[in-house]
């Protein structure tokens, strides 16, 4: 289970500050698929980073009593200037897992080759989807965060994605952000729809989808 | 009980794998590694002993100049390196906010013990080179030695805390910040004893805690042929409440940390 209660996010915007997230409030069970909709700037990435305590919210409590995966985006997470190999010995070491078996499925889902001995800052958008991807279904989370990343890979790298995530890993929960009605009708069960800041969950997928392209 | 045993243990792998990854990222595996960590306190010592050697001869107050200025010059280098590398610390670092087990403790705290295992090998390594060629002595009391260094090495922990959050919050703080090291050398023992100085001055740079400590390890090196002026829990009891403000900031400056 994931609670959010009374988020409040703010930043620094010339001498004022501009509130990003109003009392947004939210519980994720497991094995739940949650889809977030919203306009370009609503705060989904923002809410997924609280969720995964990349950042912290300016009031409010973010408490988890499952382990959560680092939030899945482009490329977030890495050192750009050490290889693929390095980044995924320095996640096996984190989180306590066997390098040898990690590198196995590393090597086996990105299937990036020699690519994995270069530094990530040479990775495409799609090839750094990918290692993300893979590290994470390597540690195996109770709840995945996803931020617009599963759009990003070709047709081989989504039909891997389905597979593992979706069937090997379909008691898993789910945080998935996405502008695609589409992905969010295929994978979700409920949708949050953020607009100026407030959030609103839709037990609904098709209604959260009319207020979504309402907006 | 067993959930902050389990926290001791996943701070520790945490530590372990920052090490390394910092290690890699500085000084690569090409040639020899993270030993380059050495070479920059080991060509300062060395060749600033050698110019003070034919500026002020031989000797100083009775004291080999070569052996004065590396026992001096080391401390120091730790010093400034870690207080340089503790600015922006945090943004350098952003990327590993995105996995919850990292504290933004760990990276000072990594970064300062790499400059300090870096300088200790560094003494040691060009210790046992002078003594061999007989600039040395031999150190007279162990005890005080690591005793001095480690309240050093405190010291300059305790520091980083409250520089790295301050450099985070503004940045005329971080170009002010060279500058005050520099400044800060008159006050960090390294090219006097205390006993040198006249009773007035003497009592005001007392209070630096790293003059303590620097007496301390010249005593540790040097025996009765230096005259040592210190107190040995002052300098502590300074960086313990140092490390407390630091511990506070770093917790508010993490509330703020805003992640690419």
């Amino acid at each position: 289970m994931i609670k959010c209660r009374n988020i409040y996010k703010s930043y620094p915007m010339g001498h004022g500050r501009k509130e990003v997230l109003r009392d947004v409030n939210l519980d994720i069970a497991r094995g739940e698929r949650l889809g977030f909709l919203g306009r370009n700037g609503a705060g989904k990435t923002t809410l997924i980073k609280l969720i995964g305590g990349v950042e912290l919210p300016t009031a409010g409590r973010v408490s988890r009593q499952m382990s959560v995966s680092w939030p899945l985006g482009f490329g977030g997470g890495f050192q750009g200037s050490l290889t693929g190999y390095d980044n995924a010995r320095f996640i096996a070491r984190i989180y306590g897992r066997s390098y040898s078996e990690l590198r196995e499925f590393v090597e086996d889902f990105t299937e990036l080759g020699r690519q994995l001995q270069m530094p990530v800052k040479t990775y495409s958008s799609g090839m750094k989807a990918r290692l993300a991807f893979a590290l994470s279904l390597a540690i195996e989370f109770d709840c995945y965060l996803i931020d617009e990343i599963i759009l990003v890979g070709d047709q081989n790298f989504q039909r891997k994605c389905h597979y593992e995530l979706f069937e090997k890993r379909g008691d898993r929960a789910l945080v998935l952000a996405s502008h695609s009605p589409e992905v969010i009708r295929e994978y979700c069960d409920r949708a949050l729809v953020l607009d100026r800041g407030n959030g609103t969950v839709y037990s609904n997928i098709e209604q959260a989808l009319e207020v979504y392209s309402a907006l | 009980m067993a959930s902050l045993k389990e926290g001791w243990r996943i701070q520790l792998r945490v530590i372990g794998a920052l090490m390394i990854r910092e290690l890699t990222t500085r000084f690569g595996r090409e040639n020899i590694g993270f030993l380059w960590i050495m070479v920059e306190p080991l060509l300062f010592a060395g060749l600033v002993g050698i110019v003070w050697r034919f500026m002020k001869g031989p000797d100083e107050h009775g004291i080999n100049v070569v052996a004065f200025v590396a026992s001096g010059y080391i401390p120091l280098t730790m010093f400034r390196h870690s207080v340089g590398r503790a600015v922006g610390v945090f943004t350098a670092n952003s990327s590993l906010m995105y996995h919850r087990q990292i504290k933004i403790l760990d990276f000072i705290f990594v970064r300062v013990l790499i400059e300090v295992i870096g300088a200790s090998m560094a003494y040691l390594f060009i210790g046992a080179v002078l003594v061999y060629f007989d600039f040395f002595p031999v150190p007279s009391d162990v005890g005080y030695l690591i005793y001095g260094w480690l309240t050093y090495a405190l010291f300059t922990f305790s520091l980083c805390l409250i520089l790295a959050p301050l450099s985070e919050t503004s940045d005329v703080l971080e170009k002010f910040i060279p500058v005050t090291t520099y400044i800060m050398i008159p006050f960090s023992g390294t090219f006097n004893m205390v006993s040198w100085l006249s009773p007035k001055v003497r009592d005001i740079m007392l209070y630096s805690p790293p003059v303590n400590a620097m007496e301390m390890m010249r005593y540790g090196i040097f025996g009765d042929k230096v005259m040592p002026y210190y107190d040995a829990i002052y300098p502590n009891a300074v960086s313990l409440v140092c490390m407390l403000i630091g511990l506070i900031l770093c917790r508010r400056i993490r509330r703020r940390l805003v992640v690419e």
